[in-house]
């Protein structure tokens, strides 16, 4: 037995000296990589619960970092400046609306002449529109291989195919372009290359073969967005020898063909940069960057790479108190994460952080039901069926007191046509008719609930029908600060509201059925959306809709109706405009503020971070712009 | 130990297996409108409301999500005979390679955790046994109300603070380069086992207080037998009474805690993973958990429990070796 103990001793032993001995081994390697980088390479912080992707299927990343890293790799043929509405060039440099044979329809400047452009649809009665599309002719897919319009061809044919692609989503993005094909066999012809018009329906000069081509759209202007900016275009040369009906694009088989796996992990793509897939892993994405490979250059100094950085290092962490402890003790330069306001204090005096602070693109509002289901109504859903009733509640909210008490001053009010002041080209500001001083608005509130429900109780609230008006907000935990704000401002008005407890998910809350008194809701409508989502939200489309509270104005179904469909850029403009004031005058989603978008980053190693409405630091102007510390 | 014991066992932990599989089947599903709803793409500018409709059918039948639950779980039920997990849907991967993928990982920290836990454990239990009422056994119970107190994760919290950020012993969090450098020479498993000695530490140190705790209780219990005092009365050496006949028969209840403890290795450290961004098993199902993604979520419960049964199984054989008087229905 002794010479049992004396062995279990020798082996502890043993084990606990091999095991320090692996520790100071591994004391080596330091998790502070980016401290003694000197090199010109970026190191992001990433929040999520997700890992990062191993594998790349371009169209089915869509969650956490995916989609930025494969919005890297891959390239859109434009992306949508989201405050001009102008698509800037990204794989394609240009395009314009043509006629039935082929012709721009361009003012002197090349610009898409939008009177011109209705006039002539209107006047030959189409059912699509033709867009004539030019590529840059130096770009490259990531292998060397040029890009040509025979990529996109392919992308946008494959896409319209389910049984090669597999999927659905893409369908959607291509719903708008009239073209289609089904198991690899064209059935209609709606994009028109070189080598794809067998009839010579469109004109190619002699160095437009492999950058000109044509698709037909339907009539409606939005038609273009999916088309331009969400479609990343894959290489032919790539993927159609082993795409098959049997072997989709779209790849979920269990066993996942090996000619696949390594497409997915390896991929191929004309974006700026390329995946580094001897250092990645699922807690970390390499990117490099492809420096003059690329076809896009520096503005100023076509001599110079596009980016400034040679490497991206996406560092994944799960909790973000975690990353914050990163960014401060120098493991990474920035964190691509928006933060609460009550993070602030904690950077400020912190040397070599900078805060950053980006308006938002999202509204918060407080949503009234104003047609509640009839065997959900009840005598005070009544009441808020009345817009006076609405408008007073509305006066009645102090967007800055919110700001200052609820965001830590970080936020702006907004406006009650639900529109941001970013959105140059639509905002209207004679839609903004809930600012001003507020004690008069609350004067001018209690003005008009006194002409309808001047009763009132031994504590200040009216009476309608002898019963307290008392609504219910469905709300989260974490907006319970903001219900107790508005609790006191409705108070002056002689109106009690009060929390009720929402579920986790919209199916959970009664949202969709209607079943609440009032409710909040973040609404982002910007140039790129409205065609979808002012019907989403206030339009009665179906029970799924956005629009909760159950809104029906016909008028505003109307403008709508006619904003989505008109051929004229210049009119949807204004359309969208007197949208804004006829959904401020509803009073049924109200503005209570815009938060803005917090972020941080180092200064140590880089400076010159931009950020731009609703981004964090990370985004694709600061990598333009950011120059190394020397 | 009887056939008839060990096929009972077999067939009643088959039952287990196939309830498990149902519930985890259902239960993601319940209070779920429309499971498919989040995979539904934007409305664009000029679709109409039925061809909407179409796509989102064919979203359905993309996520096999179409057809009524009862005929996706017979579906699934037939790939899952046939050893099929699914592919998950945010990954596009078979569900099997990413449990494949992580797994190893969630091992490190578990296997690591469960076997200093029971050597040290052992060791402490049976000091503060034999040396009974001393400071040696005070310790352990004061270590053990401590621990009761403090939560893994609470401790992990706490040495990831001071250890890791504020003092850099160890890593605050897995180093990113460790899996994707991970090669199996002596650097790569040294930069595992430094990355793993906080998780491992804040993990081990309830379960050596556990263990210890197990062992003292269950070292008293026989040592108080007559068999002992008669080994004594012999005038054995202390270690032999101690390891030769105390400890031996004072295992069965540590070898019960030990099989509990084997079950949950692969499913135990879902919150100390997440503390530590050491990407294994727990990340994996919250990352399953938070995206919705069915074939995922239930590929890494069903290989949980798959595991947690096998491993009670092989436990309650164990304990019938050391045991012959447990059989089934303790006659």
């Amino acid at each position: 037995m002794k010479n049992l103990f004396r062995k279990v001793t020798v082996f502890a032993l043993s084990g606990a000296m091999l095991l320090t001995a692996l520790l100071a081994s591994g004391c080596g390697t330091s998790i502070a990589e980016r401290r003694e980088d000197t090199s010109s390479t970026l190191y992001v912080g990433e929040v999520s619960t997700d890992s990062f992707p191993t594998t790349f299927f371009p169209w089915q990343s869509r969650d956490g970092v995916a989609p930025t890293v494969a919005s890297l790799i891959y390239n859109t043929l434009f992306t949508l400046d989201e405050e001009t509405g102008q698509y800037e060039p990204c794989l394609a440099k240009e395009w314009c609306y043509a006629d039935l044979n082929g012709a721009p329809l361009v003012n002197e400047n090349g610009e898409n002449d939008y009177d011109r452009i209705e006039q002539y649809y209107a006047e030959n009665d189409s059912e699509y529109m033709v867009i004539k599309l030019t590529l840059f002719d130096d770009a490259t897919w990531s292998d060397g291989e040029p890009v040509t319009v025979e990529d996109v061809y392919y992308t946008l044919d494959i896409a319209t195919d389910n049984t090669l692609s597999g999927h659905a989503g893409a369908l959607a993005w291509t719903t708008d372009l009239m073209h289609k094909s089904e198991g690899g066999v064209l059935q209609t012809q709606g994009m028109y290359t070189f080598d794809h018009d067998e009839w010579g329906k469109y004109p190619y000069e002699e160095d437009e073969h492999e950058t000109v081509m044509y698709l037909h759209v339907r009539p409606v202007l939005g038609a273009v967005a999916t088309l331009f900016s969400s479609i990343l275009i894959l290489p032919e040369h790539i993927w159609q020898p082993i795409v098959s009906e049997e072997h989709k694009l779209n790849n979920t088989s269990s066993e996942l063909p090996e000619a696949f796996r390594q497409q997915y992990e390896n991929p191929v793509g004309c974006g700026a940069w390329t995946l580094d897939r001897v250092q990645s892993s699922t807690q970390m994405i390499v990117l490099q960057n492809r420096g003059m490979d690329y076809h896009i250059k520096d503005e100023n100094d076509p001599t110079q790479p596009l980016y400034k950085v040679d490497t991206i290092k996406f560092m994944l962490y799960l909790d973000q108190n975690t990353a914050i402890y990163a960014l401060l003790k120098g493991y990474v330069d920035m964190l691509d994460v928006a933060m609460s306001s009550n993070y602030s204090q904690l950077f400020e005096e912190e040397e070599s952080i900078e805060l950053l602070k980006a308006e938002g693109t999202s509204i918060q509002t407080l949503v009234m039901n104003v047609n509640p289901k009839e065997e959900q109504d009840s005598d005070m859903r009544t009441v808020l069926k009345n817009k006076d009733v609405r408008k007073a509640i509305a006066l009645a909210i102090d967007q800055d007191r919110i700001i200052t008490s609820v965001l830590n001053g970080e936020g702006t009010p907004a406006s009650a046509g639900l529109m941001l002041p970013s959105q140059t080209e639509l905002y209207n500001p004679e839609a903004d008719i809930l600012s001003g001083d507020y004690e008069a608005r609350v004067a001018e509130a209690n003005a008009i609930l006194d002409g309808i429900y001047p009763e009132k109780d031994s504590k200040g609230y009216r009476l309608a029908d002898g019963k307290r008006l008392h609504f219910e907000i469905l709300a989260n935990p974490g907006e319970l600060e903001l219900v107790s704000y508005l609790q006191q401002q409705f108070q002056r008005i002689g109106v009690e509201v009060e929390y009720k407890a929402e579920g986790s998910m919209a199916e959970d809350t009664y949202l969709f059925d209607g079943n609440f008194d009032m409710t909040f809701q973040a609404t982002i409508l910007n140039i790129s959306n409205v065609d979808i989502m002012y019907r989403s939200h206030f339009v009665q489309v179906d029970n799924r809709s956005s629009n909760y509270g159950r809104l029906m104005d016909e008028e505003l179904n109307e403008l709508i109706e006619e904003m989505r469909t008109t051929l004229n850029q210049n009119t949807k403009y204004e359309l969208v405009k007197q949208i804004q004031q006829r959904l401020a005058e509803d009073y049924y989603k109200i503005p209570v503020y815009t938060s803005n978008v917090i972020s941080v980053a180092r200064t140590d190693r880089f400076t010159g971070y931009v950020v731009n409405p609703g981004e964090t630091v990370f985004n694709l102007d600061t990598l333009e712009v950011l120059e190394k510390v020397v | 130990m009887k056939a008839s014991y060990v096929i009972k066992r077999i067939l009643l932990t088959l039952f287990i297996f196939f309830v498990v599989v149902t519930l985890c089947f259902f239960i993601p599903r319940i209070g779920v409108d429309d499971p498919a709803s989040r995979y539904y793409p934007a409305q664009t500018a000029g679709m109409t409301d039925a061809e909407y409709e179409a796509i989102k059918e064919l979203v359905r039948q993309q996520y096999g999500l179409d057809g009524s639950t009862f005929q996706q779980y017979i579906t699934y039920l037939g790939n899952l005979f046939t050893g099929d997990l699914g592919t998950s849907y945010t990954k596009n991967e078979p569900v099997i390679d990413l449990i494949a993928e992580r797994l190893p990982w969630t091992l490190v920290l578990s296997v690591s955790n469960l076997l200093i836990s029971l050597v040290i454990g052992v060791i402490i239990g049976t000091m503060a046994a034999w040396r009974r009422g001393r400071w040696q056994d005070r310790a352990l119970l004061n270590a053990s109300t401590f621990t009761t107190a403090l939560p893994a994760f609470f401790i992990a919290l706490i040495l990831s603070f001071y250890l890791g950020f504020e003092w850099e012993i160890f890593p605050a969090y897995t180093d990113q380069n460790m899996v994707a450098g991970f090669d199996w020479s002596w650097e790569a498993i040294s930069k595992v086992a430094y990355n793993a000695s906080l998780p491992v530490f804040a993990m081990a140190i309830g379960s050596i207080v556990s263990y210890g705790q197990a062992t003292r209780n269950s070292v008293i219990a026989v040592s108080e037998d007559d068999f002992i005092l008669t080994a004594k009365a012999k005038g054995l050496s202390n270690n032999k009474v101690i390891y030769g006949h105390t400890l031996r028969n004072a295992l069965l209840p540590i070898v019960t805690q030990f099989g509990m403890n084997v079950s949950t290795l692969i499913g135990g450290a879902v919150v100390i993973e997440q503390i530590f961004n050491w990407n294994g098993m727990g990340t994996l199902f919250l990352t399953a958990n938070s995206n919705n993604d069915y074939p995922l979520m239930m590929g890494i419960m069903i290989f949980m429990s798959a595991f947690a049964l096998v491993a009670n199984l092989l436990t309650d054989f164990v304990y019938c070796l050391l045991d012959p008087r447990v059989t089934l229905g303790g006659r």
